[in-house]
């Protein structure tokens, strides 16, 4: 049977359709790549890299994110580590993430789970992050956590780094706030001063320009996380 | 272009004209009169698409059509330079640093100046957790001075870094509070962002 022009129009048109989207999407692909293209040629030994490429697909199919486990493996190649241990930094940061996402849950952000397990990775206990996450519950916890991690890595105890913390996040403290402290504490170390008595210095500062108690209470975020 | 529809008018005619002449059958002229009002009448989609005159093409012509421009686009991806990126990590070198768009996802990102004194050095590179460590993201520019620099919008939290000094020695940042990493067991720097 011959074809009727409808049929021809219909071919023309899908193939037309299907280039529109197609082209598009092979032109761009190469910087959507880049990184795993990176992994590729930085790991010549097919097996070693066959190795990282399986550690990232493992976690991706549990549901974690696949850029902070790509980074972790350019990391190490950027420092020029053996491919076994770029393998086991990749599973260890897919083991952190996992753990980060079940304190921070429900619906922790890709963010947060970067954050949360750069916090387990400097050694704050697991039952910190879950502390934090109560103190703002419908907030991004990212800066608490960096702060916290970057306190307890200038030698803050962690016990005294999360109260401060806290407490400034129960009063009302912005995120900002919260940098604040942080880069003025690290700074504090590298004049000179001890850590525990630099956080108490800079909470101090912080905790003034913040409203009283039962007035943070009343102002408390209730807005959704970014 | 001629439409379908009058082709096929003109086929009935024809073929009526001749039964009529050769056979005058009542019932052929009425099978075939059956037949060509049974003809679907063309669509709306289908009138849009003969307003556009378009050229007719068969299967295999729309096939070829993609698969040749689908190559095109494959040679594309080889020929055309990357188009990502150099505006998010911007080797500036200087202040001010690019305004990012309200819609960009980095349009919280504070401007950061690093600096670094190699003056021996024939390349320095900034890596990071926020280019995800690739060494191509942020290279420093070097100043008469021998100092290399480089400003890049970097979001507010904690961000960890190093320098990557001629493609092969990686450096922490000397001005910088630095952490050892517990993964690969280098010296990095740290940087603590703000926010505005």
């Amino acid at each position: 049977m011959m074809p009727t022009l409808s049929s021809h129009m219909r071919a023309a048109g899908v193939a037309l359709v299907g280039l529109m989207c197609g082209a598009p999407l092979v032109v761009t692909a190469p910087h959507a790549q880049a990184p795993s293209q990176a992994i590729a040629l930085a790991i010549p030994d097919a097996k070693a890299r066959q190795a990282v490429e399986r550690e990232i697909a493992r976690a991706v199919s549990r549901g974690l994110p696949s850029a902070p486990l790509v980074a972790k493996a350019m990391e190490g190649i950027t420092k020029q580590a053996a491919p076994d241990r770029i393998r086991s930094a990749v599973a260890a940061q897919a083991q952190r993430l996992e753990q980060a996402r079940g304190l921070l849950g429900p619906t922790p952000s890709e963010a947060e789970l970067v954050s949360g397990a750069e916090a387990l990775a400097a050694g704050i206990p697991t039952a910190m992050l879950k502390q934090v996450r109560a103190a703002w519950p419908a907030q991004s916890v990212v800066m608490p956590l960096d702060v916290l991690t970057e306190l307890v890595a200038r030698g803050v105890p962690p016990k005294q780094a999360l109260e401060r913390v806290v407490t400034l996040m129960r009063r009302g403290a912005t995120p900002v706030q919260i940098a604040g402290l942080g880069a003025a504490v690290q700074a504090d170390v590298a004049a000179g001063l001890a850590p525990d008595a630099a956080l108490e210095v800079r909470a101090r500062g912080v905790m003034s320009l913040l409203p009283s108690p039962a007035a943070a209470a009343a102002l408390a975020p209730s807005g959704r996380r970014p | 272009m001629i439409d379908e529809r009058d082709a096929v008018i003109e086929t009935v005619r024809g073929r009526l004209r001749a039964s009529v002449a050769d056979q005058a059958d009542p019932r052929a002229v009425a099978r075939i009169l059956s037949a060509a009002f049974a003809a679907p009448a063309p669509s709306r989609w289908r009138r849009w698409l003969d307003a556009w005159h378009l050229p007719v093409m068969s299967r295999v012509g729309a096939a070829v059509v993609a698969v040749i421009a689908l190559a095109a686009g494959f040679v594309a991806r080889g020929v055309l330079p990357n188009r990502a990126p150099v505006d998010p990590m911007a080797v500036t070198g200087e202040f001010p640093i690019p305004v990012t768009p309200a819609s960009d996802p980095r349009a919280g990102a504070v401007a950061t100046q690093f600096v670094f004194e190699a003056p021996a050095a024939q390349a320095v590179a900034l890596v990071g957790d926020f280019n995800r460590w690739v060494p191509t993201a942020a290279p420093l520019v070097r100043l008469p001075s021998g100092v290399w620099t480089v400003t890049v919008p970097l979001m507010p939290g904690r961000h960890v870094y190093a320098f990557l000094v001629d493609g092969a020695r990686l450096e922490a940042d000397p001005r910088a509070a630095t952490v050892v990493d517990a993964d690969y067991g280098r010296p990095s720097s740290v940087v603590m962002v703000p926010g505005r």
